[in-house]
C-alpha cells in the first residue's frame, strides 16, 4: 500500500497542527516513518508552519504601541470596566441600561469592576459623557434627553454642571446636517446649555468620507480624533460619568 | 483578567495584522473589538471560552469591513486587495527579505483561507475553535488550512527552514 495515496494532505496538516487523537496519531507517525515521501511532506508543511509564525512576531504589537497609537491600555480598560458598573449600579437615575443581569460565569468580572468602582472615589458628580453609536431615533432621542435632564439638574448653577455628548459609528447621525432628526432641538440646547457640548468621531468621518459620503456636521459640533481616545483616555482619566445609550 | 485583557490585546493585533496587512486597519480592527467585547461582555457565557469568543468577535468586525467595501464582497475567495496595488521600488527591496515574502504570500492568499491559516498557526486554536470562530464547519477549516499551505507551498518553499529529513546526511561509501 502506498501511503503517500492513501493519506490526504488533511490529514497530515493535522498531524503538524495535533489535531489528531492517540489513535490517528501512531498510525500516521507509523506511516510518516515508513515513507521518504510522507516524510518530506511533513517537513515542509511544518517549514511553512514555522515561516509563517516567525513572520508575525508579537514585537510587531510593541512596534505599533511605540508608535503612539491609541490603544486599551489597562487603566484605560479599568477606567471604562469602572464606568460600566457605575451604569450597573447606578439604575435609581434612571439611566438606560441595557443589561442588567450578568451570567454568574462572569463573576470574576464583576469582582473585578467591584474593586475598581469601590477604589474610584474620585467620579466628578457634575460632568458627565454621553455616548451614543446607533442610529435608533429612540436612542438618539434618549441621549438628548440624558443630557438635558442632567443640566436640568442643577438650575440654581447649570455652568457647575457639564455634559458632552459624544457620538460615533451610525450614531453619528445625530450630529450629521443631513440626517440628524433633531437638529433643531440640539440648536436649542446649546443655545439654553453653555456647558454642553457636542462631539463626533473623526474616525467614523473619516470611513465614511472614504466611501465617497459628504459629512456635513450640525453648527458648534465639535470633532475628537477618536471617540473612544475621547471618552477613555481623556474623559475617564479625568473622572467624568459615562453614560451610554 | 488584567493579564487576560493584556495578552487578548497583543494577539488580536497580531492576527488583525496578519489578515489585513495594514497597522492602521488591524489597530482599527482591534479597537472595534475590544470596544464590542467590553460592550457585549455578558454574552461571554463561558469564561473558558474567552479566546474564542474575543476573536470571533474579531472575525465579525472583519467580516463587517468587507461589507463597507462591496467590491471586497467575496470574503472567501476573492484576492486580497493588496493585489490591484501598485507596488513600489521600495516594496519591491522589502519583499526581498523573507519576512516580507511570507507576509505578501500571506496577504495574497484569499481572505478565508488567510483567517484559517492565522488562527491555527499563531493562535494555536483547534480546527473546532477555528470552524466556532469564523462560524464555518470544520470540514472547511480543514479544506482552506490544505489550499493554503499548498498556495504558501508555492510561493515560500525556497525559504522554508531544512528539516532533519532535508538534510543531507554523510554516507560512508563502501
Amino acid at each position: 500500500m502506498n501511503n503517500e495515496q492513501a493519506i490526504s494532505d488533511e490529514f497530515l496538516n493535522a498531524l503538524v497542527d495535533d489535531q489528531l487523537d492517540s489513535a490517528e496519531k501512531d498510525y500516521a507517525l507509523r506511516a510518516v516513518n515508513q515513507d521518504a515521501a510522507l516524510r518530506e511532506r511533513v517537513c515542509e508543511l511544518r517549514g511553512l508552519k514555522e515561516m509563517v509564525q516567525h513572520a508575525y512576531p508579537q514585537a510587531t504589537v510593541e512596534q505599533v504601541q511605540r508608535r503612539g497609537r491609541m490603544s486599551l491600555r489597562i487603566p484605560q480598560l479599568q477606567s471604562l470596566a469602572a464606568c460600566f458598573l457605575l451604569l450597573l449600579v447606578g439604575g435609581t437615575s434612571g439611566w438606560l441600561i441595557h443589561d442588567l443581569s450578568l451570567p454568574a460565569g462572569d463573576n470574576q468580572m464583576i469582582h473585578s469592576l467591584q474593586a475598581l468602582q469601590q477604589n474610584d472615589f474620585a467620579v466628578h458628580p457634575s460632568k458627565f459623557v454621553v455616548h451614543v453609536d446607533t442610529a435608533n431615533p429612540v436612542r438618539l432621542k434618549t441621549a438628548l434627553d440624558e443630557a438635558e435632564s442632567l443640566l436640568a439638574s442643577a438650575p440654581d448653577n447649570p455652568d457647575a454642571m457639564r455634559v458632552e455628548v459624544v457620538a460615533n459609528g451610525p450614531g453619528l447621525d445625530l450630529l450629521r446636517a443631513d440626517r440628524s432628526p433633531y437638529a433643531q432641538r440640539i440648536a436649542l440646547l446649546e443655545k439654553k446649555y453653555p456647558t454642553l457640548d457636542f462631539m463626533a468621531c473623526g474616525q467614523t468621518i473619516r470611513k465614511l468620507r472614504d466611501k465617497g459620503i459628504v459629512v456635513e456636521l450640525l453648527p458648534n459640533t465639535l470633532v475628537t480624533p477618536s471617540a473612544l481616545e475621547q471618552i477613555i483616555t481623556r474623559r475617564l482619566k479625568q473622572h467624568w460619568a459615562y453614560i451610554k445609550v | 483578567m488584567r493579564e487576560q485583557l493584556e495578552q487578548s490585546r497583543q494577539r488580536l493585533y497580531r492576527v488583525a495584522y496578519s489578515w489585513s496587512s495594514d497597522r492602521a486597519l488591524a489597530d482599527d480592527l482591534v479597537q472595534e473589538t475590544l470596544s464590542k467585547a467590553l460592550k457585549n461582555v455578558s454574552q461571554l457565557r463561558d469564561p473558558d471560552r474567552f479566546n474564542s469568543w474575543l476573536f470571533s468577535i474579531m472575525a465579525n468586525c472583519w467580516r463587517d469591513h468587507f461589507r463597507t467595501h462591496p467590491e471586497m464582497d467575496d470574503i472567501d475567495e476573492l484576492e486580497d486587495y493588496r493585489c490591484v496595488h501598485e507596488v513600489t521600488p521600495e516594496d519591491e527591496h522589502a519583499q526581498s527579505q523573507i519576512v516580507q515574502r511570507v507576509r505578501a504570500a500571506v496577504g495574497n492568499l484569499p481572505v478565508g483561507q488567510r483567517q484559517v491559516l492565522t488562527l491555527v498557526d499563531l493562535e494555536d486554536f483547534s480546527y473546532a475553535e477555528v470552524a466556532g470562530i469564523l462560524g464555518i464547519p470544520a470540514g472547511t477549516v480543514m479544506s482552506r488550512l490544505c489550499r493554503a499551505r499548498q498556495a504558501l507551498k508555492g510561493m515560500l518553499l525556497e525559504f522554508a527552514p531544512k528539516q532533519p529529513s532535508q538534510i543531507t546526511r554523510i554516507r560512508r561509501v563502501k
